[in-house]
């Protein structure tokens, strides 16, 4: 296509697609219709019977034919209808590491008083899959994408569509969501923490650590501790949940640190630095993260590693164009 | 790949193996779409077919394997050559449905996703088209609609992708869609122009129609019609109906005498009407159903032709194709005439032939005749008078004639026949006199429809009688059945013959049932006149007297569109009304209108927050009237969770409250 016509032609469909943040209606406009490759066969059987009815000047095959067409005008609109008014919000899903499948999960649901049969939804060339809707009813769906990138992840190309009821028509609408997915780096497999590719931190060992030699009480249990330290004694006394404590040489806090990995490409290093802060969060040491422009102060839990794994994440990504996972592998 | 060719074409959907549901739907929509096939097709294609069925649903239970693809390929090859070999070719009506039958039925043994059944369903429909070739009649029809709604069916079962829908609510679901259809399609049938056909040769063949009058007579030939009650043809007068015994409905003429059967000579086209009459001319439409043969009847004696037609020397007319559809036609008769009266010599030699050797007594006895008597009417008249007045019998069911001298044998022994008899042995008695004679079969009367105005003529009516003739006067009809029995002629057979025939006609029947058959048989006279009959000349006149100022083919296409247009979107209108969401309520459009008066300030409800909270997020110095909003929120929320609900106090104090609001 020309440029000038692929241009406006993008602005245009940008006009009318645009991506939501909460939920799409689809509406007339949104909305698009055009015969299967069965409805192109259905069409060339039409015309054959119509040169074979004029052939045999038949009035009943003329009549076959008509009925048959008229069969295809009314499934044009009870397909385009089938999808009409139909709302989907989309939830927002939980970020995974590049390679895993991704769920996406799509709320479907509408106010008409008819029944919704065979609405799928599809994400490029992957298989559909498929819901049914009550009058005023609703369905969830959901969608296991790869990840092939690391980064934030907008899946473009996830379409609602409906064949039903003849098949001879498809009609879909765009879920153009602008929410992404945090895709992490791939960790690498087995990354143990080493010394020498961390820079370690020798602080005061004044601190109790829930690791150590000597007990030295119990504090409130924060999340995303590990649950072998927890004080079930306490607990069954009905004291709460209590971490308990030790004294003693802490161990070393750590620095996972751009910097020290000299090796590989952005891609291996960061893989590398996202296996580490899995292995830091794993032992259950303080770590910080720096990397070139962004420092991430030591500490620990679960909130820590995620807040670690999106900054590797959407570190140096590429310019984040709004569709830019298409590129086949 | 850029972001515009990703967003517009269809994705492909991969391929998805076909649910256990929808092989059965499909294996039953075949069978249903075929059943009425069965008489059609030879033993072996149906064993095919349910071997093939039966196979397929015992595959889709896991009981028998699958077919490897490489054994398919000589199964095909196998049924094209039993096609052939059944009927020494591959196309045409018979063979092609044969063959689209053994190869539908392969199609089944190798289908396994949903993209086969689909096309499988396709060859379902294709299938009701081939029905039409056979019969077109009323029933025929309501079948195929019943057909067309099981196959709809089974194509929604295909595109549902839920077998927990029960069966009648896809039947419901497709009667819907089928009834839907069918305004469209009879706006599409009186628009879409028609084109004069066929397009391509058609390979001639007998296809079907009621066997009817035939090229040769011998006696027994015409009684065995006669027990049909098949219609042969129906006739709209423009005028009166002219009385019972003037509707002598010519048909093949034949001139030709072996000694046993009449046979017609080859058909010479009339060069000049050979004509002389006084009379204006009666005007009719003959629609004729169909028999295969090439002759149209008409009121002796036609004297136009009919377009596609020629009229014969001996005032035939002659189709140029063979009748195998219904065929209408306009057409002109003279009852009072004189033909022939410049007949060659040649002919006339001809009309006069017979095998000296056999019926020797019936020759003698015409020989003498011409002794006895100077002329030809006095002969004719004397034979007359000998059927009338001596023991001869008009019955359905004469002894059979065997033997060489059946005429001889009839004549002076059984002296029970039926018109063809009589016909043929006062021909050869003409003929033996020297009178120029030969056989005029075709029928005899009809019955007047009261309900349609129209008249019925049935197989039972055919009829055989003689033209003898006469010089400076031509070739004049001879009944010699009227000498016999005259009330075949005045009232028809049953009247003559009501102790020996199932009694056809509709008029002896009891009253009601009789005009319901009435109805119904003028109702299939509409049937062909609009529905099968609707041709280019038909869809013509039927706009002009519409008298819309469709003319043109493109003002019909014109008015096809607007009309499709509109219609559609009137039940697109009707559709959407009935499925529309509910509509709020009241409450609910109170609020949305603050809602929407907050929103224009910048204050968005979130789906997170409830009413009374997103209230009180709203900043007092922005919001004075802070406290009258929360007290809307708070009526809103007791209206919409309280225990009293939605009174009419309740709903009255919102609008108020809603309306006096400043913002």
């Amino acid at each position: 296509m020309p440029r000038p016509i692929r241009q406006h032609f993008e602005r245009w469909f940008e006009s009318r697609n645009p991506p939501s943040t909460d939920s799409i209606l689809l509406h007339n406009r949104r909305l698009y219709i055009l015969p299967t490759r069965f409805g192109y066969l259905f069409a060339m059987m039409l015309l054959f019977l119509f040169l074979a009815a004029i052939n045999y000047q038949n009035s009943m095959a003329f009549v076959l034919t008509f009925m048959l067409t008229s069969l295809g005008i009314i499934s044009l609109w009870q397909t385009h209808k089938n999808l009409l008014g139909i709302t989907v919000r989309m939830q927002i899903p939980r970020p995974v590491f590049r390679g895993e499948d991704c769920e996406f999960q799509f709320e479907l649901s509408h106010e008409h008083n008819a029944r919704r049969f065979a609405i799928g939804i599809q994400y490029q060339d992957q298989p559909p899959v498929y819901a049914r809707l009550e009058p005023q009813g609703s369905a969830i769906l959901k969608l296991k994408l790869p990840t092939r990138r690391r980064g934030e992840f907008r899946p473009a190309g996830i379409t609602l569509f409906t064949r039903y009821p003849t098949g001879l028509f498809h009609a879909w609408g765009w879920l153009r969501f602008d929410l992404p997915v945090l895709v992490y780096p791939h960790p690498g497999d087995d990354i143990r923490l080493q010394h020498s590719l961390v820079e370690q931190y020798d602080g005061q060992t004044s601190t109790s650590t829930i690791e150590g030699d000597d007990f030295a009480g119990l504090r409130e249990h924060r999340e995303g501790e590990s649950l072998r330290h927890i004080s079930w004694k306490a607990y069954a006394q009905g004291k709460g949940l209590l971490t308990k404590t030790f004294q003693g040489q802490a161990r070393p806090s750590l620095w996972i640190d751009w910097d020290l990995l000299s090796q590989g490409s952005i891609e291996e290093r960061l893989s590398f630095m996202a296996g580490l802060v899995l292995a830091a969060e794993r032992e259950e040491q303080k770590y910080g993260l720096r990397l070139p422009g962004l420092v991430i102060e030591q500490d620990f839990g679960n909130a820590h590693k995620h807040n670690c794994l999106h900054a590797l994440a959407i570190f140096r990504q590429p310019e984040s164009r709004p569709e830019f996972d298409i590129e086949r592998d | 790949m850029s972001a515009t060719s990703r967003n517009l074409p269809i994705r492909e959907i991969p391929l998805e193996l076909s649910s256990g549901d929808s092989v059965f739907a499909v294996c039953f929509c075949f069978l249903f779409a075929l059943a009425p096939h069965f008489v059609h097709l030879p033993p072996w294609v149906i064993a095919i077919v349910v071997i093939a069925i039966v196979w397929r649903v015992l595959q889709n239970l896991g009981k028998v394997p699958e077919l490897p693809k490489w054994m398919l390929i000589p199964m095909v090859l196998a049924g094209g050559v039993g096609v052939f070999a059944d009927y020494w070719t591959i196309v045409g009506r018979d063979a092609g449905l044969a063959l689209l039958t053994v190869m539908t039925s392969f199609k089944f043994l190798e289908s396994r996703n949903h993209r086969d059944m689909l096309i499988l369903v396709f060859l379902c429909y294709f299938l009701v088209a081939t029905h039409f070739l056979f019969s077109q009649s009323i029933p025929t029809a309501v079948l195929m609609l019943v057909t067309l709604i099981v196959i709809t069916a089974t194509l929604i079962t295909l595109n549902q992708r839920d077998d927990e829908v029960p069966i009648i609510e896809r039947l419901r679901e497709s009667a819907k869609l089928v009834t839907l259809s069918i305004p469209l399609m009879l706006i599409l049938f009186v628009l879409v122009p028609r084109v004069p056909g066929p397009l391509w040769g058609l390979q001639s063949e007998q296809r079907g129609g009621v066997t009817g009058l035939s090229d040769h007579m011998a006696p027994g030939q015409i009684s065995n019609l006669i027990r049909s009650n098949e219609v042969a043809f129906r006739v709209d007068f423009e005028g009166e109906i002219p009385p019972q015994n003037r509707l002598y409905w010519r048909g093949p003429v034949m001139a030709m005498y072996t000694g046993y059967s009449w046979r017609q000579t080859p058909h010479r086209e009339l060069r000049s009407l050979d004509l002389i009459t006084e009379d204006t001319g009666i005007d009719y439409t003959v629609t004729m159903e169909p028999n295969g043969e090439h002759w149209l009847l008409a009121l002796d004696v036609p004297t136009q032709r009919v377009s596609g037609s020629h009229l014969t020397r001996d005032f035939q007319l002659i189709s140029r194709k063979e009748i195998n559809d219904l065929f209408r036609y306009r057409v002109q008769s003279r009852l009072n005439y004189m033909i022939g009266t410049e007949e060659s010599e040649d002919y006339l030699a001809l009309t006069l032939q017979y095998p000296e050797k056999i019926n020797p007594r019936t020759v003698a006895l015409g020989k003498s005749l011409a002794q006895r008597y100077d002329s030809p009417r006095k002969i004719i008249n004397a034979v007359l008078q000998m059927f009338g007045e001596q023991e001869f019998f008009y019955t359905l069911k004469p002894p059979a004639l065997l033997g060489l001298n059946s005429v001889d044998q009839f004549l002076f022994d059984t002296r029970r026949g039926f018109c063809e008899h009589y016909a043929g042995a006062f021909a050869l008695i003409m003929r033996a006199a020297g009178i120029p004679a030969r056989i005029v079969t075709g029928y005899q009367g009809g019955e007047y429809n009261r309900v349609g105005n129209y008249l019925i003529v049935r197989q039972s009516d055919a009829h055989a009688w003689t033209e003898v003739w006469i010089e400076n006067r031509g070739w004049v009809r001879v009944d010699p059945t009227a000498a016999v029995s005259p009330s075949r002629i005045e009232q028809g057979l049953d009247s003559a013959l009501s102790d020996e025939i199932a009694d056809f006609r509709i008029q002896n029947r009891n009253p009601i049932f009789g005009s319901l058959l009435y109805s119904w048989d003028n109702l299939q006279h509409s049937w062909n006149d609009w529905v099968l009959n609707y041709d280019q000349r038909k869809q013509q006149e039927f706009l002009k007297n519409l008298e819309l100022g469709i003319e043109t083919w493109s003002d019909m296409v014109f008015a096809l569109v607007l009309l499709l247009v509109s219609v559609t979107a009137l039940f697109w209108l009707v559709v959407w009304y009935r499925e529309r969401p509910p509509a709020p309520e009241i409450y609910e459009t109170l609020f949305g209108r603050l809602l929407k008066k907050l929103s224009k300030r910048g204050y968005k409800m979130q789906p997170s927050e409830d009413a009374r909270a997103f209230v009180a997020r709203l900043p007092q110095e922005e919001f004075p009237e802070r406290a009258q909003i929360e007290r809307i929120a708070d009526l809103y929320n007791h209206i919409k969770y309280g225990r009293r609900g939605a009174s009419t106090s309740a709903l009255d104090n919102l609008r108020s409250m809603v309306r006096t609001l400043q913002l």
